[in-house]
């Protein structure tokens, strides 16, 4: 319907498709009024004070309080104003507020066998009293009964709006003879479709035909709201002005918004008299104080409707109005039923993880949630989707676009028209669904739909001018259908989905907000557990030692004291009693090594590599002088950023291992490679040793993990869990790789850091976890 | 004239090794045995049990870190706090490496910090070491008791 927003003129407005809208006029606010000299100016025109009635019927209008004449309309024959006074003034007038709908009261029996239907109401300042022909009296015929007794009980039949409809076309044709009645439904735009029709022969078919929400001004709108009804009893009438009785009083300061008689533009007509309408009818359905459609009738010759058959239409207005109102709550509250399953279903799954937003790009519901053909969860900079998406940027985008909104909830079926960007991928998301989760991240979760494209019939070229050769803008000739392919837009959103949008917002911040806590409570447990952790390495360090202490103390001395009464045998149990209780120290000892490597603060810098490895190596030989050890360096090493103690400790690991594994081997090969990847920098050492099975290549780093006997080779298991310790706390990673009897293979990586944005301790992300959003 | 050794031990059997590495490393010096830290404050002040003991301060005092009632680091501050004790040299004599207890103990001024060896011959050096080094080479500063040599009556 966006192909009408290249609107012509004001004119061309005032002159469009009025056969249907028994108002003539619309509105552009969008541009002077006064463009044109030949113009209107729509939006200003005073239909509610045209000052002047049309002629099957009589107006009196008296002073709201004194009852006194004011004005009257100027077709009461001489002599017949009085009666008509007279008989008001004998009648009950109504006392009910202005703006109230005019009240019947009764048939006036004039004399000369005349009888007029009187009805009368009030404006805040003068009482209007209206006299219309009265039809011979019905009885229990009349339109009103039969509207209840038939036509009741087959609207509450219906099951649709459109069924709703197509009985309230029909009803109204019979119950007032016009040649085509159609009721029609007003979209968001303002825009009319015609839901249904009942046409004589001769009569043109609108049926699912749309009309331009320019066709209606704001303020006829609004007038369609206040007075429901409305009839143009004869397009070739002749306006009977208001003749004022009083001095100080223009007919155009009576107001006759509620006037059943009131005078319609003369564009209008002249358009009704170019269509071959020479009568025509609307009610309005008005819901919740809404404009939600018309029904409007059309007659190729003049009608007059009667008093009775006025009322029944009135009625059966507001009849329809309840039934579309009853319909359209009970399909929102099972949609919004349906929706709000999906959303617990959504935050069900949810809660069961950890609480990370990113995960709803894998469940299914949400989805189905919306309709959508795709759904993103963006998160800072993080883009998660399921199903057709724009391009990663373009969501990133898009949401940046959205925050900047500031709305919880944003939707458009027309994406592009509000943000342009979205014509480039408006095939896959011509249109999105938003919720904005906090305010202080972006955290924007977004539903897609593609474009549709929609053939819409208009009755008429909206934007064909209609300037006649006399340069003046005549009203429409023709409502030819008109048809129009609608681009750019996607299957609108629902209210309810909107609505259910806003809900889930609520469960996921909720989902948030308490996982925030919950990281919190981990944060403060951790911290406890570390502190509790501290405390026991300190009673290991102190108290476990002492007794390893002990007992190699007391059995060296009982062997410095009774070496001689000894027996041999003896002697080397008490010598095992040592050697257990020394290898027992040493497991304490490296335990509390490796609790300490966890703890201690990184001290980080530039760690020349070259100068640690030359170091390492010279110290290591000078450990085992006998061996035929071929060391293998490299003339240069990457500098790694870290802690030159522990990187010292990993290192030494690396090649006191292969020096041991090697042990055997004549001669024991040890490489040191130099490692530069794009990922950081590093080392690797590889030996020639005893290596060991990649089956177990699982447990090397592991705490007192040993691939292989303590007789064969010494050493408490920890060495490399240790490393592994070292390496991670520098956010680098570590492997090993072996061949039984062929070697080992061991290296490191570093990442590189650029020492301003290095920290001194491990990143804030695993030592203190925050919550990930808000 | 030489100066007591105070050694403040709870374990009875780091005691008993203690005193024995002493014994070996052939000091002269009297070995003053306190088992807790409040004991051992007493001796240095004169207080308490120890009001009557002449006046002057040990060569050296061998002090464990943990220790029943007042433990071995507010032992070595109350001794840092004291102007009659302030230049006392202190020994930590403990099993703790822990970076912590050590770190502490230097900025409460400890004038040496000992990990007790595992190994019983390293641990009886490591005694004698520290009996010779503090107990005969170091001069104490002035105020340190007279000490007797053993056998010889106070």
């Amino acid at each position: 319907m966006h192909g009408l927003k290249s609107r012509a003129s004001c004119t061309l407005s005032c002159a469009r498709p009025q056969a249907v809208l028994p108002l003539f006029m619309t509105s552009n606010p969008g541009l002077p009024p006064t463009a044109d000299p030949d113009l209107f100016s729509c939006h200003t025109e005073p239909i509610r004070v045209p000052g002047a009635i049309q002629p099957h019927g009589r107006l009196l209008v008296l002073d709201a309080s004194t009852r006194q004449l004011l004005a009257s309309s100027d077709n009461w024959p001489d002599g017949s104003l009085q009666a008509a006074l007279a008989h008001l003034t004998s009648s009950a007038l109504p006392a009910n507020p202005p703006g109230a709908v005019p009240v019947s009261l009764g048939v006036w029996a004039a004399q000369a066998g005349e009888r007029w239907d009187v009805s009368a109401h009030c404006t805040d300042r003068h009482l209007l009293a209206e006299f219309e022909p009265a039809a011979p009296a019905d009885g229990n015929g009349a339109p009103i009964y039969s509207l209840t007794r038939i036509f009741l009980p087959r609207l509450q039949a219906a099951s649709s709006i459109e069924q709703l409809a197509q009985l309230a076309a029909t009803e109204m044709k019979r119950l007032t003879g016009f040649g085509r009645c159609m009721v029609y439904r007003f979209d968001d735009a303002g825009h009319g479709q015609v839901l249904a029709e009942d046409v004589d022969p001769g009569y043109d078919s609108y049926a699912g035909h749309h009309f331009p929400a320019d066709d209606i001004p704001l303020q006829a709108r609004a007038l369609y709201v206040l007075n429901q009804f409305r009839l143009i009893a004869d397009a070739n009438y002749t306006p009977v002005a208001l003749r004022i009785h009083g001095a100080a009083l223009q007919p155009s300061d009576i107001d006759l918004s509620q006037a059943q008689l009131r005078s319609v533009s003369p564009v209008h007509l002249e358009y009704m008299r170019n269509m071959g309408t020479l009568s025509s009818m609307s009610v309005s359905i008005v819901i919740e104080g809404r404009l939600w459609g018309l029904v409007s009738c059309h007659g190729h010759a003049p009608r007059h409707v009667g008093v009775a058959t006025r009322l029944a239409c009135e009625h059966l207005g507001q009849l329809l109005a309840l039934q579309i109102q009853s319909k359209e709550a009970t399909s929102q509250v099972a949609e919004q039923l349906a929706l709000r399953q999906l959303t617990l279903e959504i935050v069900s799954h949810l809660s069961e993880s950890d609480g990370t937003l990113s995960l709803l790009a894998q469940v299914p519901a949400m989805l189905r949630f919306a309709r959508a053909s795709g759904v993103a969860v963006v998160r800072d900079d993080e883009v998660w989707s399921v199903g057709e998406v724009p391009p990663q940027q373009a969501v990133m985008d898009l949401a940046n676009w959205i925050e900047g909104l500031g709305a919880e909830v944003f939707h458009s079926h027309q994406l592009a028209q509000d943000h342009a960007p979205a014509q480039g991928f408006k095939d896959v998301a011509a249109g999105v669904l938003a919720v904005s989760i906090s305010q202080v991240h972006r955290h924007v979760i977004l539903w897609f739909r593609p474009e549709i494209v929609k053939t819409v019939t208009w009755a008429g070229n909206p934007r064909k001018n209609q300037v006649a050769a006399d340069g003046r803008i005549h009203p429409r000739r023709s409502f030819d259908s008109w048809q129009e392919r609608i681009r750019g837009a996607c299957l609108p959103w629902s209210a309810a989905e909107v609505a259910v949008a806003g809900e889930l917002r609520q469960a996921l911040i909720g989902i948030v907000l308490r996982r925030a806590e919950e990281f919190e409570e981990v944060a403060h447990e951790l911290t406890r557990v570390n502190k509790e952790l501290e405390a026991f390495s300190y009673t290991v360090s102190h108290d476990l030692r002492a007794p390893m202490r002990h007992i190699a103390g007391y059995v060296d001395l009982v062997v410095d004291l009774e070496k001689k009464a000894l027996s041999e045998r003896a002697l080397r149990y008490l010598g095992n009693v040592k050697d257990a209780a020394a290898y027992a120290g040493q497991l304490v000892d490296a335990l509390l090594d490796f609790s300490r490597m966890g703890r201690a603060a990184l001290k980080q810098r530039p760690v020349d590599m070259q100068v640690l490895l030359q170091e390492l190596v010279r110290e290591l030989s000078r450990q085992e002088p006998g061996r035929n050890v071929q060391w293998a360096l490299e003339p240069s090493y990457p500098e790694l950023f870290g802690d030159p103690l522990l990187l010292q400790v990993a290192t030494r690991n690396f090649l006191s291992n292969a020096l041991k594994y090697s042990r055997g081997r004549d001669p024991a090969r040890i490489t040191v490679r130099a490692l530069r990847r794009p990922e950081g920098d590093g080392i690797e050492v590889e030996d020639n040793g005893v290596g060991f099975s990649m089956e177990y290549a699982n447990k090397l780093f592991g705490v007192f993990q040993r691939l292989h006997q303590a007789d064969e080779f010494e050493g408490t298991g920890i060495g490399l869990a240790i490393v592994k310790r070292i390496v991670e706390r520098h956010g680098g990673t570590v492997w090993g790789s072996g061949t039984p009897d062929q070697g080992a293979r061991f290296g490191f990586i570093l990442p590189r850091v650029a020492p301003a944005a290095a920290a001194d301790a491990p990143s804030p992300s695993k030592n203190n976890p925050s919550p990930r959003s808000l | 004239m030489l100066k007591p050794i105070l050694l403040v031990e709870d374990d009875k059997r780091d005691l008993e090794l203690t005193l024995i590495a002493l014994e070996r490393s052939q000091l002269a010096n009297e070995v003053v045995i306190m088992r807790d830290g409040a004991q051992a404050l007493d001796y240095l002040r004169r207080e308490g049990d120890f009001a009557g003991r002449d006046a002057g301060n040990p060569a050296v005092v061998l002090l464990d870190l943990k220790l029943p009632k007042v433990n071995g680091l507010e032992v070595l501050q109350a001794v840092r706090a004291d102007p009659a004790l302030r230049s006392l040299p202190v020994v930590m004599l403990t099993s703790s490496q822990e970076e912590n207890d050590v770190v502490k103990s230097y900025e409460l001024g400890v004038n040496a910090y000992v990990v007790k060896p595992v190994a019983f011959d390293r641990f009886v050096s490591a005694i004698g070491d520290l009996g010779v080094f503090w107990a005969v080479l170091n001069e104490p500063p002035p105020g340190s008791s007279k000490a007797s040599r053993r056998g010889e009556p106070l």
